[in-house]
């Protein structure tokens, strides 16, 4: 004898205790993955870097490589010493930028949607520019604000614009990293929201 | 269906509109010098305090001064700075839960208990690093970098959960009675 499939359309409801036990137990195993992926997960922002480079940097930025998580921005500014002479290379680890990824994908694989895999990749498609906005602001951070004088007076930005350098820099990496994988979760995951409220409840499957 | 969908949905991008305006706006008056000397300084120093308070309870070595803890056992010692002081996370569900329909009542009585149970955990990390620190450096930045952080929002992200469902009573983002259908 077999049980036959089951034809009510309801299920148990998860609830709060149930959906923090599972991110919390996802959170370990999605930043072993994001940390061992991240010179493949990163490489599209490191392309991002190099297109905002280009358009609007141009003449600061020479090149933009990439080593594991660490982008090196070799820039045309010029260091001159009693014993160097040559161009200044700015190294920015991306990871510092990135960590809303196993967060975020945490948080979808927790949620157990039947969209988990489109979420996934609505995430990084969303956090991938975050990352970048963190990463360029924390170059331009460098070479604009805590650089040495000689150095910093070649990038030629007023005050105003090292203002704006600190407010980005300051909104690129205590904010967005956190703060938007968060509300993407949110803004996809209304249903599941309004189903936790009422945990405990049986819901539509529909 | 369909109208209370497209409530639904706008109601999200109203709540959504909402945070990110209040969050801009509160972030930015944080960085300014004047709340850096008068809210951000002291509440930074606060924490610090707190942390090495409860920390001298089973730990006689701990001192404390201004933003840094330190132990006299080794030259080990911490400085709380921005992102470690909890503010950042504090505006986050503070901006999260003024965002949200509920009654004026439910948000006041959320922000008090929601800031002081992310505050909470904040000391929970300030204290796990302490000694985190002290055992291993390695170990030291992916928790202060990484680990740390992402548990934080987790615990807003939770804590303005668990406020939608007492607080929120029958509202929903369309702030109706759209859900217990």
């Amino acid at each position: 004898m077999s049980t036959p499939p089951s034809a009510s359309p309801l299920h148990a409801a998860p609830t709060v205790t149930g959906f923090t036990l599972r991110a919390l137990g996802l959170l370990p195993f999605a930043f072993v993955v994001w940390y061992f992926a991240a010179p493949v997960l990163l490489f599209p922002v490191v392309l991002l870097l190099r297109g905002i480079a280009h358009v609007g940097f141009s003449g600061l930025v020479a090149s933009i490589e990439q080593s594991a998580a660490i982008a090196t921005f070799v820039t045309s500014l010029r260091i001159s010493g009693a014993t160097t002479r040559g161009v200044l290379t700015v190294d920015v680890n991306l990871l510092l930028y990135a960590f809303g990824m196993p967060l975020y994908a945490a948080l979808t694989l927790a949620s157990r949607s039947k969209s988990w895999r489109r979420n996934l990749a609505l995430g990084y498609v969303v956090l991938a520019p975050c990352v970048a906005f963190g990463a360029f602001a924390d170059f331009l951070k460098n070479v604009a604000i805590t650089a040495a004088p000689a150095i910093a007076a070649q990038t030629g930005f007023a005050a105003w614009q090292r203002e704006a350098i600190a407010f980005a820099f300051q909104l690129g990496s205590l904010i967005l990293p956190a703060v938007a994988p968060a509300v993407l979760w949110v803004a996809l995951n209304q249903r599941l929201i309004a189903v936790l409220r009422r945990g405990g409840e049986s819901v539509s499957s529909a | 269906m369909t109208a209370r969908s497209d409530a639904t949905r706008g109601g999200m991008s109203r709540f959504l509109f909402i945070f990110v305006a209040l969050l801009a706006v509160s972030f930015g008056a944080e960085l300014t010098p004047w709340a850096q000397v008068w809210i951000v300084t002291p509440w930074t120093d606060a924490v610090a305090r707190i942390a090495g308070t409860l920390m001298r309870t089973f730990d006689a070595s701990i001192a404390t001064s201004g933003n840094i803890i330190a132990t006299t056992r080794s030259t080990f010692a911490v400085a709380i700075e921005a992102g470690c002081n909890g503010v950042e996370a504090t505006l986050v569900l503070v901006a999260a839960m003024l965002a949200f329909p509920a009654t004026w009542r439910h948000r006041l009585a959320g922000i008090a208990i929601g800031v002081a149970a992310v505050q909470l955990l904040n000391i929970v990390r300030v204290i796990s690093l302490f000694y985190l620190g002290q055992w291993n450096a390695d170990v030291f930045e992916w928790a202060h970098l990484y680990v740390w952080q992402a548990l934080i929002m987790l615990d807003v992200l939770i804590v303005w959960v668990i406020w939608v469902k007492l607080a929120g009573a029958r509202r929903t983002f369309a702030g109706d009675d759209a859900v217990a259908a």
